[in-house]
């Protein structure tokens, strides 16, 4: 059964294929972008973040690469990361002061970015 | 090109007449208590603290806190570019999916690639902790493909793995087991029994491309750190 995502548009099956392989890459190599802009609304553990990502597009991101991610963003002082109450199984990840300010910058010169590359590509 | 790290133990110059070759991986074996995780993490800390670049010790057994404190405890110091990695998390978050820790440990070895583009070290500890979390069909075929992984990296590596104490005087570890071929150097650590006491010892019994001593030297720890003192016997 063909399972639908988020916003996903029609697509016949080559399409799918071609368009699920550049979001596929596109959120892999900016996987820091996309943890960041799920955390602007809520604190989540790496696990439902990696969950979040997947159903919002399909994309499977690898723990090996979240994990360290969110401890290296952690050591920036991007992220805190606190153990929930009652709940010492997850720890959960929320943006700082000053990472929310990097993380709002940063998104903007990605959607910058993408609206670039898309306006110069686009026939 | 060669890592140099006669200068980083005080003594290893004794055991090793030349410098080993970078991307070399090395076995570094024991029983529990023979100072695996210090000799390993003192090497890498203080070749990082004296020559730069970046290293990486992946902990299997432990928390990197836990790690972290007996380390200090034996007075060891931790360089900075030395990055700690523990599982604890994924493991408590994704308790009820297996996970394939031999992958999980290529990708976290990869991210820190990217991140630091002069990592130069990687340590697991241990190898025994990633056999038993890893499916045991085709794990030949799988450390063959990590070991193989870490050389192309150009990755110096030293992976700890604690083997049960030597009963007999003369008697050798192991060697039958792949790791030991698949491996480019072995470093055994023991603890031998004499007239003066119990002593920590170390011993070069494989290092491909360096011309190194065969005999067991005396181990010592201090408040200056881990010392290499002459041959046992």
């Amino acid at each position: 059964m063909k399972r639908s995502f988020e916003n996903q548009p029609d697509m016949n099956e080559s399409q799918e294929d071609d368009y699920k392989r550049f979001v596929d890459r596109i959120i892999k190599n900016n996987r820091e972008i996309f943890l960041l802009t799920i955390l602007l609304d809520k604190q989540m553990c790496g696990y439902d973040l990696i969950k979040e990502i997947f159903l919002k597009f399909n994309v499977f991101l690898s723990m090996g690469n979240v994990y360290p991610t969110l401890y290296s963003l952690e050591e920036d002082e991007i992220l805190r990361a606190e153990f929930s109450r009652g709940n010492m199984r997850s720890k959960n990840y929320s943006l700082t002061p000053k990472g929310r300010e990097i993380a709002l910058k940063n998104i903007e010169e990605f959607v910058r970015a993408m609206d670039h590359i898309s306006a110069h590509i686009k026939r | 090109m060669k890592i140099v790290l006669k200068g980083v133990i005080s003594g290893l110059g004794r055991l090793l007449s030349v410098e080993i070759p970078q991307g070399s991986v090395i076995l570094v074996t024991g029983a529990e208590g023979t100072l695996k995780s210090g000799l390993v993490f003192s090497m890498i800390s203080n070749y990082l603290a004296a020559d730069g670049g970046h290293g990486l010790y992946v902990t299997l057994e432990q928390t990197k806190e836990s790690h972290f404190k007996n380390m200090i405890s034996l007075g060891l110091k931790k360089s900075d570019n030395l990055q700690i990695f523990d599982y604890r998390d994924m493991r408590r978050e994704w308790r009820d999916c297996d996970l394939d820790m031999i992958k999980l440990t290529d990708e976290v070895i990869d991210f820190y690639r990217d991140k630091h583009n002069d990592l130069t070290f990687f340590a697991l500890d241990s190898l025994n902790a990633l056999y038993s979390l890893s499916e045991e069909s085709n794990l030949r075929m799988q450390m063959y493909h990590f070991f193989s992984n870490l050389r192309e990296r150009g990755l110096t590596s030293f992976l700890i793995m604690e083997v049960p104490p030597l009963m007999n005087p003369g008697q050798f570890q192991d060697r039958n087991r792949p790791e030991h071929f698949l491996a480019d150097g072995t470093i055994e650590l023991g603890v031998i029994e004499d007239k003066g006491g119990v002593k920590r010892y170390i011993q070069i019994s494989k290092m491909r491309a360096a011309k190194h001593a065969m005999e067991k030297h005396q181990l010592m720890v201090d408040e200056n750190g881990i010392n290499i003192l002459g041959p046992i016997y």
